[in-house]
């Protein structure tokens, strides 16, 4: 059952190494810590870090994020460049600075890692949301996706008018709790609006399910043309079980 | 290092319209841009007469090529294939009746351009965003032009680099642009007229773009002529922190290591400042003498 969610950002600057010297947006990885930091205070049997990604696949959680590859440098002073321990490969960036930020907020619990396909239908990205939620009797969801990546002349992709109100869209739903909402995105519109977070914010509507989640938004800004949205979700359940109770097994094994 | 650095090729002459350049001999490209909203002082050419004004002067200055662009490398306003023609094609005559011997460039990535340009006189194609049109190849072989073959992390042209990663960023820009430079010579380019670069920034963070200078020996050691166009980009100004009108000193230094690295071809806004600097470097390096010695040789 899912009993808490936080949705972050993914962009790679999320990694304090990868800005240099200059911290460039402290209060966005504040709120990033905080909604990690919730989480953990829901007090969950596993915690899901789920992320956009080429395909939708589950990931060893002893991979590591490889900040290399966004900036060789770190490589030559042989930092740590994870947030895990282990070295089995890297995992996709929006996992591994999921897995960063339960580091940092002290989570050393059950951990599933899930991208979910960029190409993915929205009642595909519902199911693996749903079945997510169901792999432990206390589930809490991280799910890391970004808005927009075109909204202004100095964006990423530059600027699409449409992008604002699709991003309104989805802040209004995340504000209101209102998943089905989140159902209806257009994926096409998405694409082309360089909306990387599209699956994994219907990923987020399936493991909520039917009900109206209350829930904080903690960060909402563009400030480099990327929608970046940071939030909690507390899903309202009769009869959450009791921390502690009904643990599940090896979620990747459950059907 | 990387085990991909297979022992130096020789480096050769380079030939560019009517001139022969020998290893050890850099080559200034002056930037004049046909184009209203460049980064660096946007519009200041825009203007025809302003723009012939600023090529006598680079060429005053040093360049040993004028580089004519009428497309700016971030997005904005389309510019269609017979707009670019018209801001560029004509002006290069211009150039070239001005200049029988100047090598000039056109920075274009567009076949239809790069015909219409070479009849108007260019030497070299600057295709900045690293092969997108395959046919620009066939140009530059049918009129016997020069060709730059970059590496633009396979973005489309006048795309920003997004969340770009690489496993190791030098090792795709050597593959890259050495499977342009074979197709290049499969379609007919001359071997002594094709270039090779890196292109900071394109399809490049900042991180990358200091990896690629770092090691630009790596690309030297191809034994194709380099081509660096560092000129007041932003990963100068990101490592700086500063704006681009700010950004020479930050691409001076990188102009030295890339020359002391071994490139051959310096793309430039600020010519005498960077010919000074290269000059130097070619000093230190062994490849030129100083201008005039006496201190204690008297």
């Amino acid at each position: 059952m899912l009993i808490a969610a936080a949705l972050c950002p993914a962009p790679p600057l999320l990694a304090r190494e990868l800005t240099g010297a200059d911290p460039v947006v402290p209060e966005l990885r504040r709120a990033c810590l905080d909604a990690a930091t919730d989480l953990l205070q829901s007090s969950p049997d596993m915690i899901a870090v789920v992320g956009t990604g080429e395909h939708t696949r589950a990931f060893g959680t002893r991979g590591q994020l490889d900040l290399a590859a966004y900036a060789p440098a770190l490589a030559l002073d042989r930092l740590d460049t994870g947030g895990l321990d282990g070295n089995a490969g890297p995992v996709p960036l929006p996992l591994g600075l999921g897995c960063r930020l339960l580091d940092e907020a002290g989570y050393a619990g059950q951990l599933a890692l899930h991208t979910v396909s960029d190409g993915a239908s929205a009642a595909d990205c519902a199911a693996l949301g749903a079945r997510l939620a169901g792999t432990a009797a206390r589930v809490a969801l991280l799910v890391m996706a970004d808005g927009s990546a075109r909204r202004g002349l100095k964006a990423p992709g530059y600027l699409d008018e449409r992008s604002f109100p699709f991003d309104a869209q989805v802040t209004d739903a995340i504000g209101a709790g209102d998943m089905a909402a989140l159902l209806t995105l257009d994926a096409d519109l998405a694409r082309d609006l360089m909306a990387t977070g599209r699956p994994a914010w219907q990923v987020l509507a399936g493991a909520v399910g039917e009900q109206r989640p209350a829930s904080v938004i903690r960060y909402c800004d563009d400030p480099f043309g990327v929608a970046y949205l940071v939030a909690t979700l507390s899903p309202q359940h009769d009869a959450i079980p009791t921390p502690g109770r009904e643990r599940g097994g090896d979620w990747l094994d459950r059907p | 290092m990387s085990d991909r650095l297979a022992p130096a090729a020789q480096q050769g002459v380079l030939r560019l319209g009517n001139r022969a350049f020998p290893p050890g001999q850099p080559v200034v490209m002056g930037i004049v841009n046909r184009t209203p909203d460049s980064f660096f002082r946007p519009a200041v050419t825009w203007d025809e007469a302003a723009a012939m004004d600023r090529v006598h002067q680079v060429i005053a200055d040093g360049a040993d090529i004028v580089d004519v662009g009428g497309i700016p490398a971030a997005p904005g306003a389309d510019v269609d294939v017979a707009e670019e023609i018209r801001r560029t094609a004509g002006f290069i005559g211009a150039i070239r009746s001005a200049y029988p011997d100047v090598v000039i460039s056109a920075d274009t990535w567009r076949h239809e351009t790069g015909r219409a340009v070479c009849e108007a006189g260019a030497d070299l194609l600057n295709d900045s965003w690293g092969g997108y049109d395959a046919r620009l190849a066939d140009v530059a072989a049918e009129f016997g032009a020069g060709l730059v073959c970059a590496h633009a992390g396979r973005q489309s042209p006048r795309t920003r680099p997004f969340r770009v990663a690489y496993p190791d960023v030098m090792a795709d820009v050597l593959d890259h642009v050495q499977l342009l430079a074979r197709r290049a010579l499969a379609a007919g380019v001359r071997s002594d007229r094709i270039v090779i670069d890196a292109a900071h920034d394109f399809g490049k963070n900042t991180w990358h773009s200091l990896e690629i200078t770092r090691r630009l020996a790596e690309m030297t050691a191809t034994g194709f002529p380099v081509l660096v166009s560092l000129s007041n980009k932003d990963f100068i100004g990101e490592t700086l922190n500063l704006p681009p009108e700010q950004r020479l000193p930050g691409t001076l230094a990188a102009t030295a290591i890339c020359a002391w690295h071994g490139a051959r071809i310096f793309r430039v806004h600020q010519v005498t400042e960077s010919r000074q600097v290269i000059d130097m470097v070619s000093a230190i390096r062994g490849d030129r003498p100083p201008a005039r010695a006496v201190r204690g040789l008297a």
